[in-house]
């Protein structure tokens, strides 16, 4: 079972990102762009939220199921489109708060993809946990999308590790 | 309380666990005895619930000799209508000849001692993690499942030996995913099904709960382990990725 960056709790993780400027795109240029980032669910439509998630090819979940898990996350951000007050980015991450973490969730509103709003929220979500102490961040990524996480830093089966998930429909052997 | 030269936030201790608690016998023990035992004694290949591969092999059998071993968890084949998983029960119960009886408990009450953890930790080839955290980690899961091995000794009635044989924790967002971290079976009592028994339970405690995203990373050496367990590497080609991971 893995559990992983133990003995970095005792090193600082090196930031991979430059000192100059922290970020692809600064907290400035997003809003200048007209976009402000979030980091509570305070003033977030959970609605709005959820017709995202299904436009992207999520099931569509119950509104109130979304609120508990987002109210059980150690972390979220979202960007809010300043004209329509909707969100159109979002990721969040789940953990122990101390050695690993998990990032779910994570979408953009098909209209607002391709201008780095997804690496905006990851970029900092993986800064927040980092500056959290946690140096285990994982996440599953559909085959599609291993190109969007890679450049982020982010390596598949490292050392041969593999992300499993259980099904129920799965014969289980004796 | 953490009383060592730890430096812990006061909030987050975990409380020790109490030596006079008591585990209910549920009735789903009254199952008639020709279960699948499953004492795969010898040829079990999956033991250590290793860390990282850069650490050393911790793969050991663990064969317990035992004259009289009564497996009295229930069938582990999923119904559609359920009993709900009782938070405390036996999994296993042995006699030995002079009397003394050994009972392997589950738990999923969190009642972890987090000094019996390191201890075991350390036994199965770990490396050290500071206490605090541990205990912040296991105080911070969603759920928490334990393995204790309770012995009571002939005509010393209320003396019991209890320890730490297991431990598996979950975290979760209490309402769509749950991923298991942490695996670890004492290197004494691997081989007999324990392991896989415990993360069985969590499973459907989970489920239970409602919580149908089920998920963990696996060691290379143990995906089978998992799959046997009904989990599913790359489903769909779902990969898990890790962030700058260390080797």
């Amino acid at each position: 079972m893995l559990s992983r960056g133990i003995i970095s709790n005792f090193r600082t993780p090196a930031i991979p990102f430059p000192t100059t400027c922290k970020y692809s795109i600064s907290d400035k240029d997003l809003e200048s762009r007209g976009f402000i980032l979030r980091r509570t669910i305070s003033d977030l439509n959970l609605d709005h939220l959820n017709s995202v998630f299904v436009a992207v090819g999520f099931p569509r979940r119950d509104p109130e199921k979304i609120k508990l898990a987002l109210e059980h996350t150690q972390s979220l951000l979202w960007v809010e489109h300043k004209r329509s007050q909707k969100p159109v980015a979002f990721a969040r991450a789940t953990g122990d708060g101390v050695f690993n973490s998990i990032i779910w969730d994570v979408v953009v509103d098909a209209s607002f993809q391709g201008i780095g709003l997804g690496k905006a929220v990851m970029e900092r979500l993986i800064e927040e946990l980092l500056e959290k102490g946690i140096c285990n961040i994982a996440l599953y990524s559909e085959p599609r999308v291993l190109g969007f996480y890679r450049p982020l830093g982010f390596v598949s089966d490292p050392d041969g590790i593999r992300g499993m998930v259980y099904s129920r429909k799965q014969k289980k052997k004796k | 309380m953490l009383t060592r030269n730890v430096a812990a936030p006061p909030s987050s201790l975990c409380p020790i666990l109490s030596h006079d608690w008591h585990f209910q016998v549920s009735d789903q023990l009254l199952f008639p005895h020709n279960l699948n035992p499953n004492l795969n004694r010898a040829t079990r290949k999956i033991k250590g619930f290793r860390l990282k591969a850069n650490f050393w092999e911790s793969i050991r059998s663990g064969i317990l000799k035992n004259n009289a071993t009564q497996i009295v968890e229930p069938p582990s084949t999923l119904e559609e209508e359920e009993e709900p998983v009782p938070e405390e029960f036996v999994l296993v119960e042995k006699s030995q000849p002079d009397g003394e009886v050994e009972q392997i408990i589950f738990s999923s009450g969190g009642d972890v001692d987090v000094y019996e953890l390191q201890a075991l930790c350390d036994k199965v080839g770990w490396p050290r993690r500071p206490l605090s955290k541990l205990a912040m980690a296991l105080q911070n899961s969603y759920m928490v499942a334990a393995l204790h091995s309770v012995r009571k000794f002939p005509g010393q009635e209320g003396n019991e030996e209890k320890k730490l044989i297991g431990m598996a924790r979950a975290t979760s967002d209490h309402a769509f995913n749950a991923t298991i971290w942490d695996v670890l079976v004492d290197p004494n009592y691997q081989g007999q099904g324990l392991g896989k028994a415990m993360v069985e339970k969590m499973i459907r405690t989970l489920l239970q709960r409602d919580i149908g995203n089920i998920t963990l990373f696996a060691d290379s050496k143990v995906v089978e382990f998992y799959q046997n367990l009904g989990f599913e590497p790359d489903p769909e080609g779902i990969k898990g990725m890790f962030w700058y991971p260390r080797y």
